[in-house]
């Protein structure tokens, strides 16, 4: 139950990029350019190659269908959703780090939460172990990037080995430290920074509302918002307009608590 | 306090949440309303159909035969009091109505009679003493259900079935013509019969089993079609079971020859009119797209070059009329394969729901891009809510 409302969908988009470039900075612009606008055209493009349902006819492909209004608003709409999502995953990814993770959910799901954030780690560890592999055998002699194909499968293919053979090594040298430091275990405590306080109480509120209030709009059809067979959307009246200026405050909270983070930090430091 | 706060907000949401639903701007499909007893519909009634933008039905009985009225919100110019109230009589295929309304209705509204029996017939006009008036179109699975687009009323109508048209040819020589139909017909019907007839015999002597299935292709008449011997037992490459005896066989889309010099005319119409009968059954999102009388495109003369199928024809037709129309090409039936027209989609009115096409009363049992259309004849697309048997394709499946 997606919302597909546009102007939801921009406020999600608007909010995601924001906060994007507020942690990330330069990166995250160049993350949009790169990577969001072009799944934002192609899907704009390709809905309309495949989809001809809509009122609004522009004009024929040479197959007979028509290319219609609807279906390229669908794709750009898709293209839009599909971006929002990346963008929130890569803010979630800066800000929610492995120790957040397991510091959240060690105690609910400690074997879930402790291979989630071993593979999460996997990934990087695993590039920058084989970097070091293939700069080793470069030294002695065995170039990835050199010689013919079939001496460079060879090459490839030993250094794969050695990549296998590390990685299960390096998984049972894990959950053995993991496990003879008594993780999930009962009774064992973990040390962390974090402990509950009345902010934490008061944003976990005003999400939960925000949440609550949202789903009762969706299902009173406030996001309404229709592409076939002709784009129409639930009226402009006060209370579906209520409902964006919500969703607004819910995407727009990291923003603004970053921000107002930010405004403190800069007083302390003026006044010292 | 705390607990009071929440239960406050609880309310002010809930609130909201009713005062929301059901505001996104669609059509309204209201709920069948039996009509009186005097039949009489008040213009309120009426008058509220028209400012909700709704698709009302009222239901009613007579003799043991259900009809229901269709009456859309968008179609009401002047409200006024309605009687909704018709007598039938059910005879040997024909049916008497007899409307107690008196002055016209003054808008579209269409009435939908659920006979008793199943007619076998295709088509059925409605005649005003012998003056044909309006056609009607026949949809219902096990009995025929009468669709009729009424705006002018009148007195009675009697409802009797078209004679189709005894176009299909029996090779079986040794068969006599079938006389009763053609008398019936115009006069240039006999000339048609004779000269499909005569291909035949040719091929009838011919030896049967060995050129696949063109086996008429020699039958030098003008009429340079190929016809079903209905020989064949096996299904073709494109999983099509074989054609029925005298039915125009398949031209492959790849061996169609288009000769543009020769134009040829027939008749083209597009009709949903079954949907209106499963109005429940539909996307709710599509329920504009209905056409009031069901009639998507009305009977109309096209013309088409020598070769072309019905599809090509569909698509020029669409296009010339600014109506919607997708199809996608399906390898496997070597045929294109109509998905959706005026926006009215396969599956959009249920599970079993789609668009067939109709020649002269007959449906082909392949893709309408091997159907090689010939001067003169009447394709008609249907949209059926029953793989076909809602629209006289009974035997289809």
């Amino acid at each position: 139950m997606a919302l597909n409302h546009p102007l939801a969908q921009m406020i999600s988009l608007g909010c995601a990029c924001g906060y994007a470039v507020q942690v990330e900075g330069k990166k995250a612009v160049l993350f949009c350019l790169k990577f969001c606008l072009p799944i934002m055209l192609t899907a704009a493009v390709f809905n309309p190659a495949f989809s001809h349902e809509g009122v609004t006819i522009l004009l024929y492909f040479p197959t007979g269908n028509p290319l219609t209004l609807e279906s390229i608003c669908y794709g750009l709409s898709a293209g839009i959703m599909i971006a929002a999502v990346m963008l929130w995953f890569l803010n979630f990814n800066r800000v929610i780090t492995s120790d957040k993770f397991v510091y959240l959910f060690g105690r609910i799901i400690p074997a879930l939460s402790l291979v989630l954030s071993m593979t999460l780690r996997f990934v990087p560890k695993f590039k920058a172990q084989m970097n070091t592999v293939i700069d080793a055998q470069r030294n002695i002699g065995r170039d990835i990037s050199n010689g013919t194909i079939w001496q460079r499968i060879k090459i490839a293919v030993t250094v794969f080995s050695i990549m296998l053979t590390w990685s299960l090594e390096n998984a049972i040298e894990t959950a053995d430290s993991m496990k003879s430091r008594g993780y999930g275990l009962k009774g064992r405590t973990a040390f962390s920074i974090y402990c509950f306080e009345e902010r934490d109480k008061l944003a976990i509120g005003y999400l939960l509302f925000c949440v609550f209030y949202l789903l009762c709009g969706t299902f009173g059809s406030a996001f309404g918002f229709r592409f076939f067979p002709d784009i129409r959307c639930a009226p402009i009246t006060p209370i579906t307009v209520s409902f964006h200026i919500v969703y607004l405050g819910m995407c727009g909270l990291p923003m603004i608590l970053n921000a107002i983070e930010e405004k403190k930090w800069k007083a302390i430091h003026s006044n010292m | 306090m705390k607990r009071l706060i929440s239960l406050l907000l609880t309310a002010v949401v809930l609130v909201t949440f009713c005062a929301c639903a059901g505001n996104f701007a669609k059509i309204d499909l209201q709920e069948a309303v039996t009509i009186p007893d005097n039949g009489l519909i008040e213009k309120d009634i009426i008058e509220q159909i028209k400012t909700q933008n709704a698709i009302a039905t009222f239901v009613g009985e007579s003799n043991g035969i259900p009809y229901e009225w269709t009456i859309f919100g968008s179609d009401i110019t002047q409200p006024k009091d309605l009687n909704l109230l018709i007598s039938v009589e059910e005879a040997e295929q024909e049916a008497n109505i007899t409307f107690a309304q008196q002055e016209a209705f003054g808008f579209p509204v269409l009435l939908s009679v659920h006979l008793n029996a199943l007619w076998d017939t295709q088509s059925a006009t409605a005649y005003l003493g012998e003056q044909p008036v309006a056609s009607v179109s026949l949809t219902g699975t096990d009995a025929t259900i009468l669709n009729l687009g009424l705006e002018e009323t009148v007195e009675k109508f009697v409802v009797r079935p078209d004679v189709e048209p005894e176009k299909a040819v029996i090779p079986d020589v040794t068969k006599p013509e079938p006389e009763e139909s053609s008398q019936q017909q115009p006069e240039k019907q006999p000339e048609q019969t004779k000269q499909q007839v005569a291909a035949p015999v040719d091929d009838y002597l011919s030896d049967v089993k060995e050129s696949n299935d063109r086996v008429y292709s020699d039958g030098k008449t003008e009429d340079d079609r190929v016809y079903s011997d209905g020989k064949d037992t096996e299904k073709d490459q494109y999983l099509t079971d074989p054609v029925p005896e005298g039915k125009p066989m398949t031209v492959e889309p790849e061996n169609q020859v288009i000769d543009k010099r020769k134009t040829y005319t027939c008749t083209f119409s597009i009709e949903c009119s079954t949907i209106l009968n499963n109005l429940e059954d539909l996307d709710p999102d599509k329920l504009e797209m209905v056409p009031s009388n069901g009639t998507i495109l009305a009977k109309t003369e096209v013309e088409f070059y020598e070769g072309e199928s019905v599809y090509d024809v569909l698509q020029r037709v669409c296009r010339e009329n600014s109506i919607h129309m997708e199809a996608s090409w399906t390898p496997i039936y070597n045929s294109s394969y109509v998905e959706g027209i005026h926006n009215l989609y396969e599956f959009d009115c249920g599970s079993l729901s789609g668009w067939m096409y109709r020649v002269d009363g007959w449906y082909p049992n392949y893709g309408c891009s091997r159907y090689q259309l010939k001067d003169g004849e009447r394709v008609e697309w249907r949209y059926t809510c029953d793989l076909g048997n809602d629209v006289g394709g009974r035997n289809l499946f």
